[in-house]
């Protein structure tokens, strides 16, 4: 008896050991699994102006974050004055798809005026400091040149031009009536402003923007991915930045062959060699032979 | 190895790897990549009142040819900001109506005559004078040409944009020998228009609510006399008229706002005193002629140009001083 006693006391013993060492191997893992992250915010860069290119990666992005499955809230990262009208409403269209699947928070890192509040409007909420800048709701284009250049055929009056300059301003007031409707379907319940006001196209300061609705809250980018967290229901999470396409190094340093200090509005936006209409929407002074005496005029009536 | 042995071995590859990729795309299908989301509405997008209107285009502009026939002198030597083609609706509405219409170029100088010799000597035989944006001022010896000219009968019309431009002054001014003076405000005669009491904003007028597809083009309208008619008159860029003592308002812009202030109000755009005209804009003798109602406006104004009652020979010679040796003038011919 007391034999088979002890030899079932060792064997117990080794059962106990051998759990002892199981349940070792695997506490790393259990340990892993209770602390590892709900979700990820992914930190979506919308920055410099919005061309085609710029505009497809960011909604290359955002699809991304879309079909990832542990990405469950995004914040878009905004600083820029806006770009061309039709890449700006590509944009507007890919992130209210977004929010329409997750909570998305815009921070303005510097700048969210025209295109870029454009694509930020569809936003649950839009961050802001103090010395940020949002609005500028409005549209520019440059108008066609009417004749057509000696020494070239062509097959139509409007194939150089496009269309007559009172088309232009028509398909000018249609893009701004599209904005305005646009962000007034996003915000209307938080705008103070009236359409009139907004189509003014003014810039406000972030602490203004608060005031009139135009944003909703004073925070810095930390503060939207805290936000954007809890709108997901995440405690604990992983942020992923996906940053914008970078200027090439040459550029950076201005030692580009054909960039020499700042790129101009035709640089950036115009076809190489091709003088098209430009639809833009787009915040600051731009300077096109056409443009250059009409700026000048609106400086000097309002000076 | 025996054929059967062969064939049955591949036969049992060949199943077991079609239920592998069977299982495979079941699975897929039921636990695959979720499906998109439906696309994104943008009721902005499709609303019926998205796409903004032409602004009606079709009007022609005629001029009253029951009367006498008339001079009409176009005043181009003071850096005028519209071009005789720009000009071409009103040119063609007078011409077609047996006017006469000149284009004033400048006189040709002459050592010893006063700044303004040759224009008054053109005002002279002139009934009509039409003057639209200019660059440069008018001298004092212009001025009183062309206010006896009014007070003689002869009609004036003073068209005005904005002004473009006071920081440069080029002023190379030996006398005799130039007629042209400083830069002031450059697109209004200001110190003709002060003469009849009426002076041009400093600003354009815009409205944001209700426009011509585009805030710069503000409606204006009016009761009587130029006005007649004109409810919708699209002026682009328009500046405001504002007068004093005799002159009285005739086109008023409603609920617009100034650019310079940003001030709310009626605004008036056209203002006459006696047999001066002043309208705060010069696209509607140009590009948006035919716009709204400006055709209606316009052939007012002809109307206006045309229907005076001037005394021949009037501003005198003794108000010119000196001699020009030619009226720089050019009669503009029906084609």
């Amino acid at each position: 008896m007391t034999a088979l006693d002890g030899s079932t006391r060792q064997l117990t013993l080794v059962l106990i050991v051998v759990g002892l060492l199981v349940g070792v191997a695997v506490a790393p893992q259990a340990w892993d699994r209770a602390t590892e992250p709900d979700g990820t915010v992914a930190v979506v860069e919308l920055h410099g102006s919005i061309t085609g290119d710029s505009a497809t990666a960011v909604i290359d992005d955002l699809r991304d974050a879309r079909q990832n499955d542990s990405i469950q809230a995004v914040v878009l990262d905004v600083n820029s004055p806006g770009g061309t009208a039709s890449a700006s409403e590509q944009l507007y269209l890919a992130v209210k798809r977004t929010a329409g699947e997750m909570p998305v928070v815009a921070s303005v890192t510097g700048t969210a005026a025209s295109g870029s509040y454009y694509a930020a409007a569809p936003a649950d909420d839009i961050y802001v400091t103090p010395a940020s800048v949002v609005g500028s709701i409005g549209v520019r284009a440059t108008l066609p040149s009417a004749s057509i250049p000696e020494g070239q055929v062509v097959t139509g009056p409007d194939k150089v031009g496009g269309s007559t300059p009172d088309e232009v301003r028509q398909r000018v007031e249609t893009l701004r009536r599209a904005f305005v409707g646009s962000v007034f379907a996003e915000r209307g319940d938080r705008i103070e402003l009236t359409r009139e006001e907004v189509s003014h196209a003014k810039v406000y300061a972030g602490a203004s923007g608060v005031e009139n609705g135009l944003a909703d809250e004073i925070g810095g980018v930390d503060t939207a991915i805290g936000a954007a967290a809890d709108d997901a229901g995440l405690s604990n999470y992983d942020v992923v930045r996906m940053e914008a396409p970078q200027p090439s190094v040459l550029a950076q340093l201005g030692l580009s062959a054909d960039t020499t200090g700042d790129a101009t509005t035709e640089q950036t936006f115009e076809y190489r060699g091709v003088d098209t209409v430009q639809y833009l929407m787009l915040h600051g002074t731009i300077t096109t032979d056409t443009a250059r005496n009409a700026t000048e005029v609106t400086a000097n009536a309002t000076a | 190895m025996q054929p059967r042995k062969v064939a049955r071995a591949i036969g049992v590859i060949a199943v077991v790897a079609a239920v592998v990729v069977a299982a495979a795309y079941a699975g897929g299908l039921i636990l695959g990549a979720p499906t998109q989301a439906a696309a994104p509405d943008a009721p902005a997008y499709d609303t019926n009142e998205l796409v903004a209107e032409p602004i009606e285009d079709d009007g022609s502009i005629t001029a009253p040819a029951d009367g006498d026939s008339k001079t009409v002198v176009i005043d181009m030597s003071h850096g005028n900001g519209v071009s005789e083609n720009a000009l071409q609706p009103l040119v063609d509405a007078l011409v077609a109506a047996d006017h006469e219409v000149r284009m004033y170029a400048g006189g040709s100088m002459s050592i010893g005559a006063e700044p303004g010799a040759a224009f008054n000597e053109t005002l002279r035989s002139a009934d009509a004078l039409v003057v639209a944006s200019p660059a440069t001022t008018y001298s004092s010896n212009e001025v009183a040409g062309v206010e006896a000219f009014a007070d003689a009968g002869g009609r004036v019309l003073l068209a005005a944009e904005p002004p473009t431009t006071t920081s440069t002054t080029s002023t190379v001014s030996i006398p005799g020998l130039t007629s042209s003076g400083t830069v002031t405000a450059a697109g209004q005669p200001t110190n003709l228009a002060a003469t009849f009491g009426i002076s041009f904003g400093n600003g354009y007028l815009y409205d944001m609510a209700e426009n011509a597809n585009n805030f710069q083009s503000v409606y204006a309208g009016g009761d009587d006399g130029v006005a007649n008619g004109v409810e919708n008159a699209v002026l682009t860029d328009a500046t405001p008229v504002t007068t004093s003592g005799d002159a009285s308002s005739v086109l008023t812009a409603s609920d617009v706002s100034l650019s310079s202030t940003r001030d709310e109000a009626s605004y008036t755009v056209a203002a006459r005193n006696g047999d001066v005209l002043a309208v705060g804009d010069t696209d509607f003798l140009t590009s948006s002629a035919t716009e709204g109602d400006n055709d209606v406006l316009l052939s007012n104004v002809a109307a206006f140009l045309v229907t005076g009652d001037k005394q021949p020979g009037i501003p005198a010679s003794s108000q010119s001083g000196g001699q020009s040796s030619g009226t720089g003038t050019t009669p503009v011919m029906a084609t």
